[in-house]
């Protein structure tokens, strides 16, 4: 465990040096200021549209985050080779790759919870406004939501054989894996049993991503979030990592650094 | 140790986790969609207005940011209301535009209200804004403001009378109901002939009302409705 721990304090430390904060200050003004912008131009409640768009900006941020940690590690330590260092030390594969995650999640944390706290802020101290209850379980989705592609990320790094393959894989997934709820309704109706198989391959390898989308639903009064749920997505966000932990430490373990 | 560099006994249960770990998530996926996507897609009725059709209302759907879709087009319903060079065809396009924003974002109110009081108001197409109206209480049956406006909208539409008093029923039956839709359903049942039940309602507001203004009108109102069926009913004497 002290180990991992050491890995993910020396990812953390590694993806600050390459300047990761610096995308949520610019995340935090150029959002912030888009929804600022956008709440000031329509029509209606000013602070439930800049919550939603916070919302929208603390995911975005998130995701910047993970991509572009992706890229600068895979260059840092496939490309430069930097993973030899690690690997001649008494670490195990599977505590490096979970250490690495570890680092990428909490880096993603820091930079989801910091813009959530501008939002806050703003909804709160300026606006005058009131946070939806629903809010913190959002955020608290948000996080999973990160851990769930931090691990597939990585898992992608191990894979991949080129920084833009990886990060190229990695933002697909993440684009395909929101439209998991639209290929269960294609799945529904009648179509080619080829084209009905390739479908549910993909629904049943996809992160399904929406279970995580909790923003769209912030102030829907039909909402219900008890135990079940919570159990239901906690438990979904932990079998899919474990797998595609499981891949990524294959993947490392066959991997030949020459 | 194998060819991977696992130990053998790693190797054997390895396959055996990742089948396991796949088959856990593919089941909990399957039974947690029932939960984020509650109602089938199609099932949603009035909710998805599936004659509007849009790139915008797929780009919303597929890329997991209804909501932020929705925002940014609310703003183009605005500037298309706002611009005067649509008045020509009376703003034809206004229902379809209110509608495609409130499927991308449901919750958002005013996109109703907004709608709802341009079409019914300004362009007179009562049957859209009251269908627009409908979508948005199926989606937020808590909201007040929806069923005001409808209640206003049918209130306005005098041939409508009939329609509009169960929603009104149900809603002060609910007892948060505003004193001013306890009064529009008062004005709706003497539209109607029903005197008795304005009478009853019409007490109800001379007894619990706050508002001095409320209570005269009130007491004007009951002396005109007893006149009413004073006269009724030396009429049917007659």
């Amino acid at each position: 465990m002290r180990k991992i721990l050491t890995v993910g304090l020396f990812t953390f430390r590694e993806l600050v040096r390459s300047k990761m904060l610096f995308v949520w200050l610019i995340s935090v003004v150029v959002l912030c200021g888009l929804a600022f912008l956008l709440s000031l131009l329509s029509y209606g409640d000013i602070l439930k549209i800049f919550m939603d768009l916070g919302l929208v900006g603390m995911e975005v941020s998130g995701l910047l985050v993970l991509l572009l940690s992706l890229a600068v590690t895979y260059n840092t330590e496939m490309d430069q080779k930097a993973i030899f260092l690690q690997m001649a030390k008494p670490l195990t594969k599977e505590e490096y790759l979970l250490g690495r995650v570890l680092g990428f999640f909490a880096m993603n944390a820091l930079v989801v919870l910091g813009m959530g706290a501008v939002v806050v802020g703003l909804v709160v101290l300026v606006g005058g406004g009131v946070v939806p209850v629903l809010f913190y379980d959002c955020v608290v989705f948000l996080l999973l939501e990160m851990l769930v592609l931090s691990f597939l990320g990585l898992t992608f790094q191990m894979i991949g054989t080129t920084m833009v393959g990886v990060v190229l894989y990695s933002f697909f997934t993440i684009l395909l894996g929101h439209c998991v709820g639209e290929i269960e309704w294609l799945l529904s109706k009648q179509l080619a049993p080829a084209a009905r198989f390739l479908l549910q391959v993909v629904y049943y390898c996809l992160p399904n991503l929406e279970i995580f989308n909790l923003k769209d639903r912030v102030y829907d009064p039909t909402l219900v979030l008890h135990w079940a749920q919570w159990q239901d997505v906690l438990l979904y966000a932990f079998a899919y990592s474990f797998v595609v932990f499981l891949i990524g430490w294959i993947s490392l373990e066959k991997r030949e650094f020459k | 140790m194998n060819s991977l560099g696992f130990s053998d006994r790693s190797a054997k249960w390895l396959p055996a986790l990742i089948v396991a770990g796949f088959i856990s998530q593919a089941l909990l996926s399957s039974r947690l969609s029932q939960w984020v996507h509650p109602e089938p897609f199609d099932a949603q009725g009035p909710k998805v207005d599936t004659k509007v059709t849009s790139i915008l209302r797929a780009v919303g759907f597929l890329s997991g940011y209804k909501v932020l879709v929705g925002h940014a087009f609310w703003i183009k319903v605005i500037q298309y209301y706002a611009d005067a060079d649509n008045s020509p065809d009376r703003y034809s396009r206004l229902y379809d535009y209110c509608s495609l924003a409130s499927d991308l974002n449901p919750q958002f109110i005013p996109v109703y209200t907004f709608g709802a009081a341009a079409l019914a108001f300004h362009l007179k197409r009562i049957e859209q804004a009251e269908h627009l109206l409908q979508k948005g209480i199926l989606s937020n049956p808590n909201e007040t403001r929806l069923k005001l406006m409808y209640a206003a909208i049918a209130y306005q539409n005098t041939e409508k009378f009939q329609q509009v008093i169960p929603f009104l029923e149900e809603q002060i039956l609910r007892g948060d109901a505003p004193d001013m839709l306890v009064n529009i359903l008062a004005n709706t049942y003497q539209k109607v002939g029903r005197y008795q039940d304005a009478i009853h309602l019409w007490r109800k507001i001379l007894k619990d009302s706050d508002s001095d203004l409320e209570r005269v009108e009130a007491a004007q109102k009951l002396q005109k409705l007893y006149a009413i069926v004073k006269n009724e009913n030396s009429d049917s004497h007659r």
